[in-house]
């Protein structure tokens, strides 16, 4: 119907997103859910992440319009049961009777499983992107993914493999080919997003991969190496065993405390790179867009969530998601312009979903 | 007041003139008149803006400003809210305590039916399994095969008097702690430090004794389906049916660590005594050992979970020394002496009294 009120001046607006969330009222609500969790047998998870992600999604505005999240409870519950059902009691069923069969038939039976499950972890992590995408609404318009959650679910077992037989090293171009299908598949209402993957090539993730490769590995080398060192001199010194075992235990505590930090810087330059790309291989009509992120701030995030994560024995879970989403949308930048006025309405999403990828603690938020 | 209406068909923009007209909201857009009825109406309060949402009448949505919304409406709150929730959380915590119920009383009583309708041929074969996987951490003792073969007759023996269609193995395993446990199928394993802490063969036979008890009647089948419901809801409540509540049970509880109850472990206790006495046997071993036991649970580092899984120890002392009938010691003197060094190695530390 816009049709017809003749051709604007300039078609479209520039992309402006602002993440406004007061994180402090997502302490409370961190407690909330995590009590509410404790009380129900970690039950109400379901209703205490919808809360979680209605406060992210309506205090992130588009355009000085904020989005608005319209998932329920219900529906991450319902969809819990379902993959119980269908997954779940055959799971256990198969694998409670190769036990029953004895090691060498529970061996044939379960690595295939395995294989079963990897595939659906691909399905799982599309499906919950599908729901999420279908509960995203700005300006009444909801978000959809369009592509095959089977399809990526192939393409995320073909990628692991080839990362398994290069040693690792497609690992970078695999996490960049499987965000182009998760993004790429993406619209506003009926406007298509794309993913170009060469503007995304562009961005270079190897350096950086290599050093958090080299990083941890060194890392570990060292904390080994001193570990076998002084259980050796212990043993010299005349130590018991159940001596050695003390020494050695709290050796590794110690070493892993002192290395986490650096740790983390070693891998944030990898994170960083990696969302470079991602926004860079992201088109919407003629705006792309830009991650404003270097990796001392990408590895302070993840240094405080870590420390956020391990004080408050998880249950800042909802504080360290709000902040994380937050931290991203403030270094998103877009340029160019893209015609949102124009999109017309998506069909309704699934009725219910991400049973799979919350069973197995995949989905981001 | 003024408001932005999105009309959930397109993403453009509409200014609107809302009026409040009997418990509705009115307004005019696209040439078109709009009535939402506020009690169908979902308010969503952002900053200083209120959102609106008729999910009856579809997509579209309201922008207001949250303070003339208050004032036109004398600050509707979404008022049946606080009730779902309560009644969510009501819902969820019975949910919880029902599954709980089943858990700690359903199960323990459903698991003795089960592990006696539980096949010969499965527990069996379900043992065997659990043998490969436990002789991973727990290996077994090759430092004096005499020793493994004197406790293999032990089981034997004890076998011919039991009523159970298990052959009763027994074998020593290096392990860091001082406990004896059976597996399914009949597999009974003695660990190092509890060899070293016993100070007769009477005393080791006792032990022994005890655990061929719990293979008799059926204890292990029985703790391993409390242990699987238990595993099960926890896959069913929190891990969503990805095995990984299954794993956390034999993490936490381990394949050596099925916990009977204190009636199973009384039972066993005087089951045990008769079986030595029925093979003739001496059952006085039982009633200092546990007294050792419950008088300084420190007397061997490691003793700590062989009390943990053997509860009230000066207790069952008392009823087994009533009990406790002489008799042959289990081991002559050259097998005790071979059982004892079934797990030195020379380079081990020195072995404990």
């Amino acid at each position: 119907m816009s049709m017809t009120e003749g051709p604007a001046p300039v078609r479209g607006e520039a992309i402006n997103l602002e993440q406004r969330a007061a994180l402090s009222s997502f302490v409370g609500l961190s407690l909330k859910n995590g009590l509410l969790n404790l009380v129900t047998l970690t039950l109400y998870r379901f209703w205490g992440k919808t809360e979680v992600r209605r406060r992210v999604w309506s205090s992130t505005y588009l355009n000085g319009e904020p989005l608005e999240y319209t998932g329920r409870g219900k529906d991450l519950f319902m969809g819990f049961l379902i993959t119980l059902a269908v997954f779940g009691a055959p799971f256990l069923l198969v694998s409670f009777t190769a036990q029953l069969l004895g090691p060498a038939v529970a061996a044939l039976i379960i690595l295939p499983l395995y294989l079963v499950i990897f595939f659906l972890f691909g399905f799982g992590m599309f499906s919950a992107f599908r729901y999420m995408a279908s509960r995203t609404v700005w300006r009444g318009i909801r978000f959809e993914a369009r592509g095959s959650a089977r399809d990526y679910a192939l393409s995320y077992i073909g990628y692991a493999l080839l990362s398994v037989i290069t040693a690792g090293w497609f690992w970078p171009a695999a996490q960049r080919r499987l965000a182009g299908l998760l993004w790429g598949s993406l619209s506003f209402g009926d406007r298509p997003l794309r993913f170009d993957i060469e503007a995304a090539r562009k961005v270079a993730v190897y350096p950086a991969f290599i050093l958090a490769g080299v990083g941890v590995g060194v890392m570990y080398a060292v904390i080994v190496g001193v570990v076998v060192l002084l259980s050796i001199g212990a043993k010299e010194a005349g130590a018991s065993p159940d001596e050695i075992s003390a020494i050695t235990a709290v050796a590794i505590v110690v070493l892993m405390l002192i290395a986490a930090p650096l740790m983390v810087a070693a891998i944030a330059p990898y994170q960083a790179a990696k969302l470079r790309a991602t926004a860079a291989g992201l088109r919407l009509d003629d705006a792309g867009f830009r991650f404003d992120l270097k990796w001392p701030a990408m590895a302070w995030l993840m240094f405080t969530n870590v420390l956020l994560l391990i004080v408050s024995l998880g249950f800042l879970m909802p504080l360290i998601q709000a902040r994380t989403i937050k931290f991203l949308i403030g270094r998103l930048r877009s340029e160019g312009l893209a015609d949102l006025a124009a999109a017309r309405q998506a069909p309704q999403g699934p009725r219910t979903a991400e049973g799979l990828a919350d069973a197995f603690g995949w989905a981001p938020i | 007041m003024q408001a932005r209406f999105h009309d959930g068909r397109t993403a453009q923009a509409h200014d609107v003139e809302l009026t409040l007209v009997d418990g509705a909201v009115l307004f005019y857009a696209d040439g078109q008149a709009h009535r939402w009825a506020l009690a169908g109406v979902e308010v969503e309060v952002l900053g200083g803006l209120v959102r609106l949402a008729a999910p009856a009448g579809g997509d579209g949505r309201l922008m207001v400003d949250g303070a003339a919304w208050r004032a036109a409406t004398g600050g509707v709150a979404p008022s049946g809210k606080r009730f779902r929730e309560a009644r969510l959380i009501g819902a969820l915590v019975a949910a919880a305590a029902a599954v709980t119920a089943f858990v700690f009383i359903g199960m323990p009583a459903l698991s003795g039916p089960l592990a006696r309708a539980t096949p010969i041929k499965f527990e069996q074969q379900m043992g065997d399994s659990f043998d490969v996987q436990i002789s991973a951490p727990l290996r077994t003792c090759k430092q004096d095969p005499a020793g493994q073969a004197a406790l293999r007759r032990l089981g034997e023996t004890l076998q011919r008097q039991a009523d159970t269609p298990f052959r009763i193995r027994v074998r020593a395993v290096e392990a860091p702690f001082a406990n004896a446990f059976a597996l399914p199928g009949g597999a009974v394993l003695v660990t190092d430090d509890l060899i070293a802490m016993a100070r007769s063969p009477e005393e080791l036979s006792a032990v022994i004794a005890h655990e061929a008890a719990h293979v008799e009647k059926r204890h292990v089948m029985q703790a391993v389906w409390r242990s699987f419901g238990f595993g099960m809801v926890l896959d069913a409540v929190v891990g969503g049916g990805s095995g990984a509540g299954q794993q956390a049970v034999l993490l936490a509880g381990g394949l050596s660590d099925l916990r009977y109850g204190r009636q199973a472990e009384a039972e066993a206790d005087a089951r045990g005594q008769d079986l030595l006495q029925a093979a003739g046997l001496s059952s006085q071993g039982m009633a200092p050992f546990f007294a050792r036991l419950a008088g300084k649970g420190g007397d061997a580092p490691g003793a700590a979970e062989l009390i943990a899984s053997h509860p009230a120890s000066r207790q069952r002392a008392e009823v087994a020394r009533a009990r406790a009938k002489p008799g042959a010691a289990a081991f002559t003197p050259t097998e005790w002496a071979a059982v004892k060094a079934a797990c030195v190695t020379p380079s081990k530390r020195p072995a404990r009294r």
